[in-house]
């Protein structure tokens, strides 16, 4: 980042001594967390790190035991239009009835007042949406009758229709085909170079490199954080995931190696 | 009793009106119930329904339906935050909770049924006709009560049905978008508390669990939209009640209550049964034809094979042959892919049985069906699925 440093209200995400704890056991310890508008940021970290953690206390889902976060410079409270989520996909009953332009819809659901049905107009967003995401012809069909590469596309049309400025994903690339997976990262890239922030919790080591400029590093704590270039080093990543994976030696060795570019070639 | 005598008896019909609007009620809560996967829920609702009967008796002096029902709903409601609380501030899971609720409560509404009987004597006034129900006690004063439940349940589920449906479907996403997902979540168990306060009356704490589940288990197997689900549901309730009172009338004053049950329970049966995409018939007929169209593919790669290695596109094979490879008859299997174009009949030698051998459109498919299997990206291609059925597509 060149330029003065930003501040609270700068950031995208900015959150500042967060602590999470289930059952008296601290799943977050004094998180301190900023990341900037515009970027693509992966959250990685071995189990139970408590990325999915983090990610629903922004939301709003786990109350913190102490700490606070902001959203563009407010408590997500004051930013839920702003914000979008995509959670895990086994969150849900594949098997409930309804459709998948139905599910697309209920990302409308937020805008729509509380007595308001979605219409014509969130029709046609929620179309819009599928087209993005290349399920239009799905539109009408039984979810239960989805791909697992399909069902994460419905949610991602979802949050797409949420027109929001911060997306958070839960693992939206896990268990998906390596053509879903083009075709996520690519949507998700031209929104961060249309000014969205992307937030996601990504398991894949070996990927991290090719499809994000930004890493957070967490394991209760955070390990690190900051541009991917200067974060996703050895070192970094043996402090979270203790060295024990031979991957990171190999995929971390030499931190001089140039950035690839993002869309590029695996 | 004549059908037309019975509709025109006064009990009759408020029988007949009171198991219309149960099953509406539970058809329209049940559905939500059964969606959550809380159908046991229900069961400890009813139950926990009991000691609330007796203690607005207790209040109220006497057999008075609105106080007994409010006693009812009260003791649902709070059973329901007990167990709510017990899964989260103990290491009991969900259905141990629901288990303990459900007997603990029915075995304290026996308590104060039997300390009712014992002191209050005559003027008790057939409670325990609340433990089985006893339709034929309706009066016309208990319908606007269950009337006025159903018409509220049903007003509160139009006016927030979008929240309701996401908080069922996604409640993570649902809190995202700033839903009161625990505030939603308590209205809809209440309101399952209600269907069984409306139930009371008619099927008794027993057996209302079944009304609460049957109706919208039915249903689900039917349609696929919960905006379908929702009224199919209200209506399989509505003619599993009808059903119930008519046969009771009809009869010898049979038990409403139970009938109405077994009602609701044989259009879950033969839901399960004969649903067009989910029914167990349907799956059964589907393997049938997977598993004939599969005998139908080899005894054509058998055909091709035998042809290639006899370098005859035409290779006549004996009926007898493919029956000894296979191990057992082959001959309708033959003859339905001769009804598809893809074999013949030949006459060969006199002596010898029948012979069959490949059309040219049946070498064509052979050699697809060959490929097909032995290229690696098989099951992106354009399978032979649709083809190997073409008599049920």
């Amino acid at each position: 980042m060149s330029g003065p440093p930003l501040h609270e209200p700068d950031f995208a995400l900015h959150v500042e001594d967060l602590t999470v704890a289930y059952e008296g056991k601290p799943v977050l310890w004094d998180i301190d967390l900023d990341i900037p508008p515009g970027v693509m940021a992966a959250i990685i970290g071995p189990n139970g790190a408590g990325k999915s953690t983090l990610l629903k206390t922004v939301l709003g889902v786990l109350r913190p035991t102490a700490g606070h976060i902001r959203v563009h410079g407010a408590p997500p409270r004051q930013r839920l239009r702003r914000i979008a989520y995509v959670p895990q996909r086994s969150a849900v009953d594949w098997d409930f009835p309804t459709s998948v332009l139905d599910v697309v819809m209920m990302g409308r659901y937020g805008h729509l007042g509380w007595l308001r049905w979605p219409g014509r107009r969130e029709r046609e967003r929620a179309f819009a949406a599928l087209e993005q995401v290349g399920l239009t012809d799905l539109a009408g069909r039984q979810i239960n009758q989805l791909s697992g590469g399909q069902q994460q596309r419905v949610f991602l049309a979802r949050a797409l229709v949420q027109e929001a400025d911060v997306y958070f994903l839960d693992e939206p690339l896990a268990g998906v085909d390596a053509t879903t997976e083009r075709t996520i990262v690519q949507l998700l890239q031209q929104l961060r170079d249309a000014g969205k922030t992307l937030i996601v919790v990504h398991h894949d080591l070996q990927t991290v490199r090719d499809y994000f400029d930004w890493l957070v590093i967490l394991n209760v704590r955070v390990a690190a954080q900051g541009p991917l270039g200067s974060v996703y080093t050895a070192e970094n990543l043996r402090r979270a995931y203790g060295g024990k994976i031979a991957l990171i030696e190999r995929a971390a060795t030499a931190p001089d190696t140039p950035e690839r570019p993002l869309d590029g070639p695996r | 009793m004549s059908l037309l005598a019975a509709l025109t008896n006064y009990t009759v019909q408020n029988v007949l009106i009171g198991a219309v609007l149960l099953g509406c009620v539970s058809g329209l809560l049940g559905t939500f119930a059964v969606l959550r996967q809380q159908s046991l829920l229900g069961d400890t609702l009813a139950h926990a329904a009991l000691p609330g009967v007796c203690i607005g008796f207790l209040i109220a002096g006497g057999r008075h339906l609105g106080w007994i029902l409010a006693g009812a709903l009260a003791t649902g409601v709070l059973t329901a935050m007990f167990v709510v609380l017990m899964v989260k501030r103990s290491r009991l899971k969900t259905d141990a909770a629901l288990g303990i609720g459900l007997s603990v409560t029915f075995a304290a509404g026996v308590v104060l049924l039997t300390y009712i009987q014992g002191t209050a004597g005559a003027s008790q006034g057939g409670l325990d006709s609340f433990l089985f129900g006893q339709a034929a006690a309706t009066r016309r004063s208990d319908l606007w009560v269950m009337g006025a439940i159903t018409l509220a349940s049903l007003v509160l589920v139009l006016a927030c049905w979008k929240q309701f449906k996401l908080v069922v479907f996604d409640p993570l996403f649902a809190r995202s978008i700033g839903l009161p997902v625990v505030v939603l979540e308590v209205l809809l168990t209440a309101m399952i508390a209600l269907a069984v306060v409306v139930g009371l009356q008619m099927v008794g704490v027993v057996l209302m669990t079944s009304m609460v589940i049957a109706p919208a288990a039915a249903a689900r197997q039917w349609v696929n939209r919960l905006e379908h689900m929702v009224p199919l549901a209200m209506l399989l309730g509505v003619v599993a009640g009808v059903f119930g009172a008519l046969i009771s009338a009809w009869g010898n004053n049979l038990a409403t209550g139970p009938l109405v049950v077994l009602a609701a329970s044989a259009l879950v049966l033969v839901s399960l049964l004969a649903a067009p995409r989910r029914g167990i018939i349907r799956e059964r007929i589907d393997r049938w034809h997977a598993r004939r169209a599969l005998g139908q593919r080899q005894i054509l790669a058998t055909l091709y094979k035998l042809a290639i290695k006899h370098r005859d596109r035409h290779y006549p094979v004996e009926l007898g042959m493919l029956d000894s490879f296979f191990g057992l008859a082959t001959r309708r299997a033959l003859q339905r892919l001769e009804q598809q174009g893809l074999v013949a009949r030949v006459g060969h030698m006199r002596e010898e049985g029948p012979h069959w051998t490949l059309t040219d459109t049946g070498y064509a498919e052979a050699e697809r069906l060959t490929h097909f299997m032995a290229s690696d990206d098989g099951p992106t291609r354009p399978g032979p699925r649709g083809r190997g059925t073409p008599e049920h597509g």
